[in-house]
């Protein structure tokens, strides 16, 4: 009976796996794209001007992030995150401690702050 | 009283160390404000670790543990149990993962446990679960041979270290070091003395005699202390050199036939596999180690009468109970064999009957083919009130336990122990 158990369990899960995996190479988002023409187009000027602890955006990979609320509860210590308020912080999120990327995790969390796109600089 | 409530304590000190098991990592790490999927997830991993960790514990084989926790054929069950639990867990972890960024989008979804997606953590842990998911498939290969399957199996081990240093490299440093270190340390131990045999006693092979076709009883001696058994127990033995033998090392499981005065033990060997039909030629002189005793089957009988049921090799635990001592209460052996040359103890079985009041012995040739219990059974009326112990091939436990229930018999005085540890 566990043999079958095994059989079935592990055969779900492949199919499951590579339902994902393809659901996610074919998953064409169209709607995203207009939505994202549509949102506001932010310069690194205007996110320079929120530089604060309190006040704190920044460019991440082609987006614009209000991250103010978000701050207090980031685990590393206030001395590594706020030095990047008010700037362009991709190389800093991709490169974490030792170089390691953050994980999928920390960019479902950073979309929820998502405030528009990062205009081209003109 | 006193009895009654060791005997309870071993049947509550599974389950007690499982809630501990699961309970301490699941309580530790608790996760508070996460969106629901993501908690699931990550509760479900370690309540995984966990269970792979039990299952572990459940490998090492310490006579005074494996009797405090209710026999080593009660720990062999549990440790298919919770090993298979933790994989049906941990098959879920990543989905549940997976399933937080779903509402996302399919694509953040699948970047949570792509395996493409450049992260140490998500490689490490499909590595850990793919040596899982191999190590269980080997573990259902019934057919393999024992060697081949032992090596096969130990890549669950494989696959529980990695997928705990999968939880270090997620940065979770604590949990992380306490799961790898007592991984590392169980193995070990399990290891050193098991597979290793330092637990084991060294004894030497003084003689042995054919009882059937394919089964040779073995008397061994020990040279420095020896185990302390007592008949219907099993010892786990490995057969090394002698003057023309060479053994294969393994140790397998055998049922003491006999004590002897000087605590020599005897054992029934049959051939099953590829070592127990070369131990089918051992030797006086033959150096052996002995690890046990283990099983809890005819140990301390109640005082109510008896009912026996042996198929075959399941014989062993009868004659070596039968050769040490009277019966104490009205006992019927039924005995199951294939045919004459497989009725291994047979002659003096019936000897031991016709002297013994109080003992009734049935011996029946099955031919190929199942016994038919109906006819072979007493009925439901004349077994009221009594105990049954069942040995045999699994296919005859399973038949006879059916059996039994049928006839009210209640499920908690039918015994019987499988012999196999695989």
């Amino acid at each position: 009976m566990t043999r079958q158990l095994y059989i079935a369990s592990t055969t779900a899960f492949w199919l499951v796996v590579i339902g994902l995996g393809m659901t996610s190479a074919l998953w064409n988002p169209v709607e995203q794209g207009d939505a994202q023409a549509q949102e506001k187009a932010i310069t690194l000027a205007e996110v320079a001007k929120h530089a604060a602890p309190g006040n704190c955006w920044m460019a991440i990979r082609g987006s614009v992030y209000d991250l103010s609320a978000y701050l207090p509860a980031h685990p590393s210590p206030p001395n590594i995150v706020l030095p990047w308020c008010g700037k362009e912080a991709t190389e800093a999120y991709n490169t974490k401690t030792k170089g390691r990327p953050h994980t999928p995790y920390a960019d479902e969390l950073l979309e929820k702050y998502r405030i528009g796109r990062l205009a081209k600089a003109p | 009283m006193v009895e009654s409530s060791i005997s309870r304590l071993r049947t509550l000190s599974l389950p007690a160390l499982l809630v501990l098991f699961v309970g301490i990592p699941v309580f530790w790490a608790f996760p508070e404000a996460l969106p629901f999927w993501r908690a699931l997830g990550i509760m479900l991993g370690w309540a995984g670790a966990g269970l792979l960790l039990f299952s572990l514990l459940l490998m090492v084989r310490e006579v005074e543990l494996a009797s405090r926790l209710g026999g080593l054929e009660r720990i062999t069950a549990w440790h298919h149990r919770t090993g298979m639990a933790a994989y049906l867990l941990l098959l879920l972890h990543p989905l549940a993962l997976a399933a937080a960024g779903w509402a996302e989008s399919p694509e953040l979804a699948w970047q949570v446990i792509s395996p493409f997606s450049e992260n140490w953590p998500v490689w490490l842990g499909w590595a850990g679960l793919i040596f899982l998911m191999l190590g269980l498939a080997a573990t259902f290969m019934h057919r393999l041979a024992y060697s081949t399957w032992r090596w096969l199996h130990s890549l669950l081990g494989v696959g529980v270290l990695i997928g705990f240093v999968h939880v270090l490299k997620l940065g979770i440093s604590a949990g992380g070091l306490l799961a790898l270190a007592s991984a590392v340390l169980i193995l070990l131990w399990r290891l050193l003395r098991v597979d290793l045999g330092t637990a084991a006693k060294p004894y030497i092979v003084t003689s042995v005699r054919t009882v059937a076709q394919s089964m040779v009883e073995v008397a061994l001696k020990p040279l420095a202390m020896p185990v302390e058994a007592v008949p219907g127990q099993f010892v786990l033995t490995a057969f090394f050199r002698g003057p023309s033998y060479r053994g294969c090392g393994e140790f397998h499981p055998f049922t003491i036939s006999g004590i002897g005065p000087e605590h020599e033990l005897r054992i029934g060997v049959k051939a099953l596999g590829d070592c127990t039909r070369r131990m089918q030629h051992l030797e006086p002189g033959v150096s052996a180690r002995v690890h046990g005793p283990f099983g809890e089957f005819l140990k301390a009988l109640p005082d109510r009468p008896l009912l026996w049921v042996a198929g075959g090799i399941g014989i062993t635990p009868f004659i070596g109970f039968l050769r040490q001592q009277p019966v104490e209460t009205p006992t019927t052996l039924i005995y199951f064999y294939r045919d004459d040359r497989d009725a291994a103890y047979l002659d003096e079985l019936t000897l031991l009957s016709a002297n013994r009041p109080g003992l009734v012995l049935r011996a029946e040739a099955t031919g190929a083919g199942v016994p038919n219990l109906d006819r072979s059974l007493p009925g439901a009326e004349a077994l009221a009130n009594h105990e049954c112990y069942v040995c045999g091939p699994p296919g005859l436990i399973d038949a006879v336990s059916r059996a039994l229930l049928e006839r009210s018999v209640p499920i908690e005085r039918i015994h019987f122990e499988h012999f196999d540890f695989r």
